[in-house]
């Protein structure tokens, strides 16, 4: 089924893509569509998109819920569009027959898709008119979402990637549980002490085993310091070129398949959920994930052993430039709804951003609050106090630098990107390639696509 | 013989059904034993409250209720469709019939992708958006089942139709009481087809509702899956619930199929 849908939101994308050539040129927040006037009133009802399952609808339902009641004037409704791509793919549909929300979540990667789109309204715009107080937004956060020194849409549900390792595997294999590997030659090194085989010489356990999952990779590039893209991954100008076929690229997958080959890496494929699972069933002592796994996989292994938490980690000659990067995604206004309606749209994203509400969405999801304050708040105080590991994750975001590296790329592509990369790492963990030749052609495809996307987007 | 070709069949009917089994004893499991290595088979208990939390999550009653809704609507309409085009296919003759079906055929090839946003236009303009009739009236006529239908009419022995021409029939009655009774295995495959394939839908259902009670099974399901939050046994519960219905179809309709297709009129 998620082949089928794949499919389908990628010939919506190249519907769009191709419409978009004798379109007008993308939005900027000087020229472009801007926030309406600030005397227009607010609509009494509009639309929300979004796309999170699981757990997370209750939680998003709840938050629009209580918006609706803390004042008489607007009702926000909230819908489910499917995943990501599927939001995405309806949008554009919606979007050709004047049917479009007024505010809708897409993610992290979607973003330069979103502002060459022409279709919204720049959050930036709304900030400025009404002076919105941004200076207590979480710097990490807000940087991610900043393109050209503007913020184009807000976040919505903000995650990072983290090191879980498994304190119990620690003690047994003679390592000191509160001290995680803060670099690749610590991993390794830990990861071979914690291999653990079974009388038959089988590996029942596995010192790290990281997904191949594209977003990873890109984490590590933005640790080293490194760049996706060219222009500042995309962030000064428009990404005309792919550069994580650089040194540093090669680095990573140099160490990710030595680790494989040395059998204390366990490579589950392109299987995030296999990586998480074998985790919690102590298949494998270490493995790197989103920081919104943690309460899951603290729930899940109640019992069994107990989760630390540690910073993601680098390579030891790694510059001080380096850091995580922000992943997850955000909401934008749309310029197809009517000046009433964004007015609406807007009200409802500043109560999103009030401490109070984002500590009731932290506890409530695991995700980053977007403003700082949250954390006084009695929510945000109880869900640390019970899930104390967190506080690796906000710590790793507060002490990282903030600059183009650490924002992550902005492309047109960056679906197909995060594709392509993962193919790669595939291919050389499997020995089909050396990791130079792998870079290099995912470098090479993706260049021309994106050299296509940015001509048919006018630019 | 009949022990061993018997043990044979369960073995093989229990690889067959093995996922489903799986997600049948998943439903049942806690967070914890899904997780555990090696992964369980059974679960500890039977405990239920992955499908209480479907039930707190979701409206998968209503949702059902719509899935059935619909793809009984869409069910009835391609028997009547497919039924009347296959029998002008089959005993009418006229003038580009042979081409008429070819073109007809052709639209097999054309993927559902490339329709799908004229369909939606379309059933915007109609006001159908959140609507039984939006979500099933593009799917009421096939032309899989009218080929499917046609073969199964040009089986039937010539001799039958004959008879029945001669003692007069009308062709609404030849159709009615000697074409499709004979077919019944032949209507009981689109049938099956046309139910199985509406229910499973989810693209379409998702890109024509809006409102939470015009939704279907399948975007419920969808609403029980978020990746950095996966629940395997809550998930697992929503399926056993959506898939629970499409059994029962298949066990009461495969008795229909195989009684049918056992059934002779003409002898010799």
């Amino acid at each position: 089924m998620m082949r089928t849908l794949t499919s389908v939101a990628m010939a919506f994308a190249l519907i769009a893509a191709a419409c978009g050539g004798s379109g007008p040129a993308g939005t900027t927040a000087e020229s472009g569509p801007k926030a309406p006037d600030k005397g227009v009133e607010p609509a009494g009802k509009i639309v929300f998109w979004h796309a999170m399952g699981g757990t997370l609808g209750p939680e998003v339902n709840k938050i629009v819920e209580a918006f609706n009641k803390s004042q008489s004037k607007i009702t926000v409704e909230a819908i489910f569009q499917g995943t990501y791509d599927d939001a995405l793919a309806k949008l554009n549909t919606a979007l050709a027959s004047k049917a479009a929300p007024a505010l809708i979540q897409v993610y992290d990667i979607g973003q330069r898709y979103m502002i060459d789109s022409d279709e919204i309204v720049p959050m930036q715009s709304f900030i400025d008119r009404d002076k919105f107080d941004v200076s207590d937004f979480e710097p990490a956060v807000a940087n991610y979402y900043k393109v050209e020194g503007k913020l184009y849409s807000m976040p919505f549900n903000s995650s990072s990637s983290i090191l879980y390792y498994n304190k119990e595997a620690f003690k047994e294999a003679g390592l000191d549980p509160e001290k995680p590997p803060k670099t690749f030659e610590e991993v390794a090194d830990f990861a071979k002490k914690l291999v653990k085989k079974d009388a038959g010489g089988q590996t029942v356990r596995y010192g790290f085993g990281p997904s191949i999952y594209g977003w990873l990779f890109e984490q590590w590039m933005a640790v080293s310091g490194g760049y996706f893209t060219d222009n500042g991954n995309g962030r000064d100008k428009r990404a005309t070129k792919l550069t994580f076929n650089d040194e540093k690229g090669k680095a990573i997958f140099d160490w990710w398949k030595a680790g494989v080959d040395g059998g204390y890496f366990w490579n589950p494929g392109v299987d995030n959920d296999g990586a998480a699972n074998a985790f919690n069933a102590g298949k494998t002592a270490m493995y790197v994930e989103s920081t919104a796994r943690l309460r899951g996989h603290i729930n899940a292994t109640v019992g069994k052993f107990t989760v630390g938490t540690g910073k993601y980690p680098r390579p030891a000659n790694a510059p001080a430039t380096g850091g995580n990067i922000i992943g997850g995604a955000s909401v934008y206004v749309l310029k197809a709804a009517a000046a009433a309606e964004q007015q609406a749209a807007w009200e409802f994203v500043k109560y999103w951003t009030s401490p109070k509400v984002q500590a009731i969405w932290q506890a409530g999801t695991g995700y980053y609050p977007v403003v700082k304050k949250a954390y006084d708040e009695a929510e945000s105080k109880e869900w640390a106090s019970k899930y104390p590991q967190f506080l690796t994750a906000v710590d790793q975001i507060r002490t990282a630098p903030q600059n183009t590296a650490t924002a992550g790329a902005v492309l047109g592509v960056f679906p197909e990107g995060r594709r392509r990369v993962q193919k790669a790492i595939e291919e050389v963990l499997l020995g089909r390639s050396s990791s130079k030749d792998a870079l290099d052609a995912a470098a090479t495809e993706l260049n021309a696509a994106l050299e296509k996307y940015n001509k048919s987007s006018g630019k | 013989m009949i022990v061993l070709t018997y043990a044979v069949l369960a073995a093989a009917s229990l690889v067959v059904a093995f996922p489903l089994l799986l997600a049948l004893s998943y439903s049942f499991m806690t967070e914890a034993q899904v997780t555990s290595f090696p992964p369980p088979v059974l679960p500890a208990s039977l405990q239920l409250d992955n499908y209480a939390r479907v039930f707190s999550t979701i409206p998968i009653g209503r949702y059902l209720l719509n899935s059935a809704i619909v793809s009984l609507l869409v069910v009835i309409g391609q028997l009547i469709t497919a039924s009347l085009a296959a029998y002008a296919f089959t005993f009418i003759r006229f003038k580009g019939r042979e081409v008429a079906f070819l073109v007809f055929l052709s639209t097999l090839m054309i993927p559902w992708e490339a329709t799908i946003i004229p369909n939606y236009i379309t059933v915007r303009d109609l006001g159908w958006l959140d609507s039984y009739q939006g979500l099933a009236v593009p799917f009421m006529a096939t032309a899989f089942g009218t080929f499917l239908l046609r073969q199964s009419f040009l089986q039937l022995p010539q001799a039958l139709i004959d008879a029945a021409i001669v003692d007069g029939a009308s062709r609404l009655r030849l159709l009615l009481q000697v074409v499709l009774p004979l077919s019944r295995p032949a209507l009981g495959t689109v049938a099956v087809y046309a139910f199985l394939s509406t229910w499973n839908q989810y693209f379409w259902p998702l890109l024509i509702t809006n409102q939470t009670l015009m939704r279907t099974t399948q975007v419920g399901l969808a609403q029980l899956r978020f990746e950095e939050s996966l629940r395997w046994g809550f998930l697992m519960s929503g399926v056993v619930m959506v898939a629970v219905p499409t059994l029962l179809l298949l066990v009461l309709g495969q008795r229909q199929l195989v009684r049918g297709l056992t059934a002779g009129a003409v002898k010799g």
